[in-house]
């Protein structure tokens, strides 16, 4: 096992249970479907392509331009 | 369902680097008691055991328990955006603009939201995460926090709204407002007592089955069958033209469908649950069976308060519970208390639904434990972060004076606004072949996600020339 889930989080109660009652846990589960699993096992970052980030950027300020435009809106109809 | 059966499966990019081994091939041995096992595993399996069983056996029986079993997140997060708001936009489109234009209009809404949840549903059973938590881990933080700021900010006015159609709708019984809403919190709260997804969500699938209560009180105004029969066949055009007005009404009715919460809360749902990729099918008759159930309960609602806003009743009344009240002449006490009965259903499942999807996206960013299967001591963060949004999105909603009709107004708008930043992620998550493998979306979907996203933004544009340039909307043929 690569590294200890974080006892913080989520409580290991495999302790208290027979090993038959931990295969069917396992078993019923997919593999990463387990918390210790998806502890251990992030998703790892991808990079940006440039036309990826101009879009997100594009897309974000479209977003602060449309919200400034509703409070006009309010601030014009509250008048 | 045979072909799903003996079809190879398909792959997801994360499924097919198995963390753990495969334990039929003999890697529970290996495993021995070193693996760790929590509460939420524990009631996941069960879960799941329940799921592989009922899938072994043949008949239509079987195949009917397992619909029951399968089915939720997307009855759930369809009838739950047929929320305040949304109720409200579709009272005022219905009576403002009739039947011709805005019935067909709405049904495309609901497409929109089929096809943009299907995309949550594969990407939910492939990879078993959240969509914060892929957000977060694809694209880092930076871009993580800017979705959770949207979220988060969307989420908060959206359950103000929540409660205060909790507030319309049982003041019509005479039940004080500060009564309304401290009862809408403990129905909450008590929801969440449970501990377990499972229950958790039969609890609230029966709860948003009373969204049809719109379709009797709809029925009770007797409609004119074949004005609405041929509304849905021909789809007239947008009367009166683009107009500054039906601008801002079509916004509000596309953001009475397709919301950024609905993206998270369906995934996390589904990872909660506990879907897989052979479930996918059932997951998206689910999404389909939502769409259609919150169809029918929308075009209800419209059909329903039309005669409302011909005595010119505005949302400045609708703390008041007076759209009920104006009903009562023309449908009798019972019908009117159906509809009143009618808004706080929408207003508590919604206020149910999207706390949680915060909640969700929190602890996926935060990682702390986030399931609805958690002990209250296991998953202190997660059932906090929930109740303490409700209660602020509460408390503002009893202050004296608060312009609650604004916010009313603004938040199908903004949900419409922060749509499309939104869909960028799930598109390129659900087009990312290293998490999704041989699920990643197909040409077709492609093209209608797409097709959603010019939808969404251009409706965006649209209102911002009619706000800041009302004049140049006389070019697109209006006034």
């Amino acid at each position: 096992m690569e590294k200890q889930v974080d006892s913080a989080r989520e409580p290991d109660v495999s302790g208290a249970m027979s090993r038959d009652e931990v295969a069917s846990v396992i078993t019923a589960l997919e593999p990463d479907q387990l918390i210790a699993a998806k502890e251990r096992h992030h998703v790892p970052r991808r990079r940006l392509t440039r036309t990826e980030t101009v879009l997100f950027w594009g897309l974000r300020i479209y977003l602060m331009f449309m919200v400034g435009v509703v409070m006009y809106q309010i601030w014009t109809g509250a008048r | 369902m045979k072909e799903q059966e003996t079809a190879p499966e398909p792959q997801s990019g994360i499924a097919s680097r198995a963390v753990l081994g495969d334990p039929a091939a003999g890697d529970l041995a290996a495993l021995g008691s070193a693996v760790v096992i929590t509460h939420e595993d524990i009631d996941r399996a069960h879960d799941r055991e329940q799921v592989s069983a009922t899938r072994a056996r043949r008949g239509f029986r079987p195949r009917l328990r397992l619909f029951w079993l399968l089915i939720g997140p997307g009855i759930l997060v369809m009838l739950g955006e047929n929320d305040g708001p949304s109720m409200l936009s579709y009272a005022a489109t219905g009576a403002r603009f009739g039947v011709g234009f805005f019935l067909p209009f709405v049904v495309l809404t609901f497409l929109m939201a089929c096809v943009v949840q299907e995309m949550t549903v594969r990407l939910g059973a492939a990879t078993h995460r959240g969509h914060a938590e892929l957000i977060f881990e694809r694209f880092g933080p930076f871009w993580g926090w800017f979705s959770m700021v949207d979220l988060m900010v969307g989420n908060f006015l959206t359950l103000v709204t929540e409660f205060i159609a909790i507030r319309a709708g049982l003041g019509f019984f005479g039940v004080r407002p500060a009564v309304a809403v401290c009862s809408a919190l403990l129905v909450l709260s008590v929801a969440l007592m449970t501990h377990r997804y499972w229950t958790w969500e039969r609890i609230i699938l029966g709860a948003a089955i009373f969204n049809l209560a719109f379709v009797p009180v709809a029925l009770l105004t007797h409609p004119n069958w074949g004005a609405v029969g041929r509304a849905l066949v021909t789809w007239s055009p947008l009367p009166g033209g683009v107009t500054q007005e039906t601008v801002l009404i079509l916004l509000a009715n596309i953001g009475a469908t397709v919301t950024p919460w609905m993206l998270f809360f369906q995934q996390s749902a589904i990872a909660d649950k506990g879907l897989t990729i052979r479930d996918i099918r059932m997951g998206r008759v689910d999404t389909a069976l939502g769409a259609a159930l919150a169809t029918v309960a929308a075009l209800a609602t419209m059909l329903a308060t039309a005669p409302l806003f011909l005595r010119h009743m505005t949302a400045a009344n609708f703390e008041a519970a007076e759209f009920a009240q104006a009903l009562q002449p023309m449908i009798g006490h019972w019908g009117a208390a159906l509809f009143a009965l009618g808004m706080f259903e929408a207003g508590m499942v919604a206020a149910i639904t999207i706390s949680t999807s915060s909640a969700y996206a929190f602890g996926e960013v935060a990682r702390r434990p986030h399931s609805l299967n958690l002990p209250f001591s296991e998953g202190k963060s997660f059932y906090l972060v929930l109740l303490v949004e409700a209660v602020a999105a509460a408390g503002l909603v009893l202050i004296p004076g608060i312009p609650l009709v604004y916010i009313v107004l603004v938040v199908n708008v903004i949900a419409v606004l922060a749509m499309p930043p939104a869909l960028l992620f799930l598109y390129m998550l659900v087009n990312d072949r290293e998490i999704m493998g041989e699920l990643v979306s197909p040409t077709w979907a492609n093209a209608l996600a797409l097709a959603v996203v010019t939808i969404l933004v251009g409706a965006g544009l649209l209102f911002g020339v009619s706000v800041i340039a009302p004049n140049a909307l006389a070019m697109l043929g209006g006034r």
